[in-house]
């Protein structure tokens, strides 16, 4: 009889497959991005595999491309990462019972992909070999073709004529990033404001505008928010 | 740019925050405990982080503020195919064929 956790990784890896379609040109654009700013092969693999995080390297590159303080790119990653702390409190449970060092590589293999199969059934899953397969499974494949794409991005890149712009793919990717976000009032007013105050104080020294725009929207959306449920409240 | 060794250095503090935003709540085990005030404040983040390294981008001509310039129009280029069609390819394709159009086409 198959064991619950090979049940649990075929299972996952299953309803994982339609979403790393969705992420291969991701990959690929973010190999090519983290070229396109300057960063050697090497360089671009070794960030790829640190930071495992396309969204924050992509932000981060026209930080670097600029020179910033390593501070300011931390803080960005940092902002751009923050949701992964929301998730990281929505799946814990799943890790019940693991010794640490699996929590560690765990922690550093979520991805929202994984997460978003992961939220509902294999959190609440009584079998702790099931969800264990559910959840490693589909990470690990999703780790594999996210770093072979990658790749494929980088030693690409040189095939693309250097006069393209193609550090304008930074931005395109970043744009796709957030559209979906801003569905709701509160999300628009906090990528409007925070876009809009980056813009204003693009003259602080350090490029300080980007973080203080992220507060700034921060702030804005939370606002929102709060005033949209009053008036429902009325 | 970045480079040599402060390169690696940032590469490993943005490691940092990956393992430490992933890693919070299934390190810490059923310990911790969310605020829901701050978790309804975070979930702004992402958004207002990627708005501000876009909209700079798209809305600055060197230091000043022009919003008629081959960036933006590429810009509404991806808005658009990227709001109406769900092919993942389609606003890389064409937002940097509107991009080259006008800066190598029209010379603009």
């Amino acid at each position: 009889m198959e064991s619950a956790f090979r049940r649990g990784a075929r299972e996952g890896v299953r309803d994982f497959l339609p979403i790393s379609v969705g992420l291969l040109p991701w990959a690929v654009v973010t190999g090519i991005a983290m070229r396109s700013i300057g960063l050697t092969e090497l360089e671009a693999l070794g960030m790829n595999l640190l930071v495992y995080a396309g969204t924050a390297q992509l932000g981060a590159l026209p930080l670097i491309a600029a020179g910033a303080p390593l501070w300011l790119i931390m803080l960005t990653a940092l902002a751009l990462n923050l949701r992964f702390v929301i998730f990281s409190a929505a799946i814990a449970p799943l890790f019940a019972g693991r010794r640490w060092s699996t929590r560690l590589l765990s922690s550093y293999l979520l991805v929202d992909g994984v997460f978003a199969i992961c939220a509902d059934k294999a959190v609440t899953s009584d079998d702790p070999q099931w969800r264990w397969g559910y959840y490693i499974a589909p990470s690990v494949f999703n780790w594999l073709v996210w770093q072979l794409f990658v790749a494929g991005g980088v030693f690409g890149a040189e095939f693309v004529p250097s006069d393209w712009s193609l550090e304008f793919m930074v931005t395109i990717a970043l744009m796709v990033l957030v559209l979906p976000m801003l569905r709701s009032r509160p999300m628009l007013v906090a990528a409007l404001a925070g876009g809009l105050g980056a813009v204003l104080l693009r003259g602080l020294p350090l490029r300080l505008g980007v973080v203080a725009g992220i507060a700034i929207g921060i702030a804005a959306g939370f606002a929102a928010e709060h005033w949209q449920q009053r008036r429902e409240a009325a | 740019m970045t480079e040599g060794l402060w390169l690696w250095l940032a590469f490993v503090l943005m490691s940092m925050t990956t393992i430490g935003t992933r890693g919070s709540f299934i390190l810490l085990g059923e310990k911790g405990r969310l605020p829901s005030a701050l978790q309804r404040a975070l979930r702004y983040a992402p958004a207002a982080a990627l708005s501000a390294l876009v909209l700079p981008d798209l809305l600055l001509d060197g230091a000043t503020v022009s919003p008629f310039n081959p960036k933006f129009a590429a810009g509404v280029v991806v808005v658009v195919v990227a709001l109406r069609w769900r092919n993942p390819w389609l606003p890389f394709v064409l937002g940097m064929g509107a991009l080259l159009m006008m800066r190598k086409g029209l010379g603009w």
